[in-house]
């Protein structure tokens, strides 16, 4: 399988309005636009001159081309107004609106779309940032946990219990699971009481990673040192790595959670849980901008025990992502 | 054969005959429990992959014992599984596993019930055997000439299975739904639901409010006014699906769960695909045709494989020597939670499916039936 084969976001649906939407996925462009309740993906070039067709405009379902006036359905099927009998076809992607977000592969590639949404948990927030970044790079971030101490404010475990940090690896041919148990950061007395923690719990960040498309999904929950239980709250996060250009990463994040009902308190953690997220994500996406050397390869890299992850998964992202044999 | 006396006998060990025996074993009544099965909740357990409550957990609980916190709003399948057997476990039930019921009749002032090891003489009879006990298998001309397998949802476990195939699922129950949801997210080729009868469509939620909530909010209104604001909430909450082949029921949607026992489509995502285009729609299946599987309206779509979420029966008729007289015209129960009447003893539980939630339900029967049992 080859990138496009993949299910990837290319842009939220909130993104996309009546206008037509220019995104970029393994450094092409594309045209986005919404069609009688559905979403086409074109290439971003007129078959006939070129033009960028993310420029014009939409009408009746049809994407029309700022140039000459051609215009092409979400199937690709296209109508020359100057030369009625002439059938100009452009290349159509297959694309499906889904968990907020907005999809797209080769039509009729023999993929399975990833389970970003949880089911059974309750959505709270779907976003989109970008990071100068390689693919691998990005993920490395998010599959890693010794830089949360020191890059997040909520997120993970305090610099100075970093040692602590129990890191368990396992791996499948098909996906990359890790493990981590550890003290969880001092929080603010507000805050532990809207998520129902204690001041002695650990913090467990269960994550597995995929590779059609590139995606991890976290499980992250709070444990009572002192009883060994479980605490109420559980938050699942999907994040996938679409690649924009070689050298940029789009993150899109959804979060879920399986707070109950619509009362206050439930609403004030979702709040928090979409406020945190939001921060978290565009500290570890800003960071990502500032790396010296942001090639994907490991060689010469001083690697550390967080780190037996990222081999694993660059190996996996070889074979399941791009193919190779 | 070994011959036991007791004072009720709960044929079956789901989640409406755990009920039953929790309520019965908390007034500190004598039973025996039942079931065909190796373990507790079997039906659950042979349910598909993918498969959640569409009811909230907060609405679903059996008597005595709460959904753990940490299970999700919408618990999973593995989830409600590990629910009933902790639930079984804290009311210390030991249902006598692997024995099934052949016959159940009237007999002296009780009920003889015979299984394939012993025979049983009980006051009371609750029949706890499940609405989706026997699958719904119907058949249609050309049937024989299709060349590939047609299964019962129930033999259907993850798409994964028909990546690549082009897929024909019958039914637009929750079933039907989530299986056609299912397949397209595992690769299928095409897939298209076959829609049977007028039905309603609901979204799981609303913002933030459960389908289930409305539904319960709404028992406590005037028929009529709840379907008039049930059926104004839907059209508003799922658009108009008519071009998509969906009929709209003349019944508010209130009056199609109470009366005609049709429970809305609760949909977990798969009506968002059929809008784009993703999966496709046939309305009513007439008949196959070599590869073709034909609608009512003479379209036709070639498939490799068909899914039939056709539903179940509660097959009482197989075992049950008065089921005649009891059952409605769709073999299941005419009364629920309450002695039937003209049958001393002899209880139903679990057999309806109400927008309020069937296991809720099931627990409330249960509750009615100890207390008969207990003041009896």
């Amino acid at each position: 399988m080859e990138l496009l084969d993949h299910w990837h976001p290319v842009c939220l649906s909130r993104e996309l309005t009546h206008r037509p939407l220019r995104v970029w996925l393994g450094g092409v462009p594309y045209a986005l636009f919404r069609s009688d309740g559905t979403v086409g993906a074109l290439p971003d070039a007129c078959p006939h001159r070129g033009m960028r067709l993310s420029t014009g405009r939409v009408r009746g379902g049809r994407l029309i081309c700022p140039y000459h006036g051609w215009s092409f359905d979400a199937a690709g099927a296209g109508r020359a107004p100057g030369t009625p009998q002439m059938r100009p076809h452009t290349a159509c992607l297959e694309a499906v609106e889904r968990d907020g977000a907005v999809w797209m592969r080769r039509p009729g590639a023999a993929s399975v779309f990833p389970a970003v949404g949880p089911g059974g948990y309750h959505p709270v927030s779907v976003t989109r940032h970008r990071a100068a970044a390689p693919l691998e790079t990005t993920m490395d971030n998010f599959t890693e946990v010794e830089h949360t101490g020191v890059v997040h404010w909520m997120l993970g475990y305090a610099p100075e219990a970093a040692e602590a940090v129990q890191v368990e690896v396992t791996a499948t041919p098909a996906t990359v699971r890790v493990y981590n148990r550890g003290p969880q950061r001092p929080l603010p007395a507000p805050i532990r009481a809207l998520v129902g923690l204690g001041t002695a719990d650990d913090f467990v960040d269960d994550w597995t990673s995929h590779f059609s498309p590139v995606h991890t999904l976290f499980e992250q929950y709070w444990i009572d040192r002192a009883t060994e239980q479980r605490r109420p709250a559980t938050v699942r996060i999907a994040v996938v790595y679409t690649p924009v250009h070689a050298d940029v990463t789009d993150i899109y994040t959804f979060v879920h959670t399986n707070a109950q009902g619509s009362g206050p308190r439930s609403l004030a953690l979702r709040l928090l849980l979409r406020t945190f997220a939001e921060i978290e994500v565009r500290l570890d996406a800003s960071l990502l901008s500032s790396l010296a050397d942001p090639r994907p390869g490991l060689e010469g890299r001083r690697l550390g025990r967080f780190d037996k992850a990222l081999r694993l998964q660059r190996q996996r992202i070889e074979r399941l992502y791009r193919g190779a044999p | 054969m070994e011959r036991e006396t007791t004072e009720t006998f709960v044929l079956g060990a789901g989640p409406t005959g755990l009920a039953v025996a929790a309520c019965l074993r908390g007034r500190g009544l004598a039973f025996i429990q039942v079931d065909a099965a190796a373990s507790v909740g079997s039906t659950w357990r042979g349910h598909y992959d993918r498969l959640h409550l569409h009811t909230m957990k907060a609405h679903s609980a059996l008597p005595g014992l709460p959904f753990p916190d940490t299970a999700p709003r919408y618990p999973s399948r593995d989830q409600v599984v590990a629910y009933l057997e902790a639930y079984a476990a804290h009311h210390g039930l030991t249902p006598r596993l692997g024995e099934r019921v052949q016959r159940a009749r009237q007999a002296g002032d009780g009920w003889a019930i015979e299984t394939d090891r012993r025979l049983y003489q009980a006051r009371r009879l609750v029949v706890a055997s499940g609405y989706n006990a026997v699958p719904r298998v119907p058949t249609w001309p050309g049937q024989p000439g299709f060349p590939g397998p047609i299964v019962h949802s129930r033999a259907y476990r993850s798409g994964a299975a028909y990546r690549g195939q082009r897929v024909v699922v019958v039914g637009n129950g929750n079933s039907g739904a989530e299986i056609a949801l299912d397949l397209w997210e595992q690769g299928a080729a095409a897939v298209t639901l076959v829609l049977g009868g007028p039905r309603y469509v609901v979204p799981r939620e609303v913002a933030g409010l459960g389908a289930q909530q409305v539904s319960l909010a709404c028992t406590r209104l005037p028929r009529r006014v709840a379907d008039a604001i049930a059926r104004r909430t839907t059209r508003l909450a799922v658009g108009d699906l008519r071009p998509y082949g969906f009929r709209e029921p003349k019944a508010g949607p209130i009056t199609e769960v109470e009366v005609h026992g049709r429970v809305a489509l609760i949909d977990v995502g798969t009506i968002a695909l059929i809008k784009q285009g993703r999966i496709g729609t046939l309305v009513g299946l007439a008949r196959f045709d070599g590869a073709d599987v034909v609608g009512e309206d003479g379209r036709r779509v070639t498939a490799d494989a068909v899914i039939l979420a056709t539903g179940y029966r509660a097959g009482l008729e197989a075992f049950l020597d008065v089921a005649a007289e009891v059952v409605d015209d769709r073999g299941y129960p005419r009364w629920h939670g309450v002695a039937c009447p003209g049958h001393p003893g002899l209880y139903f539980a679990g057999f309806r499916n109400p927008a309020t939630g069937a296991l809720r339900e099931s627990a409330l029967e249960a509750e009615r039936i100890a207390a008969a049992i207990a003041g009896a």
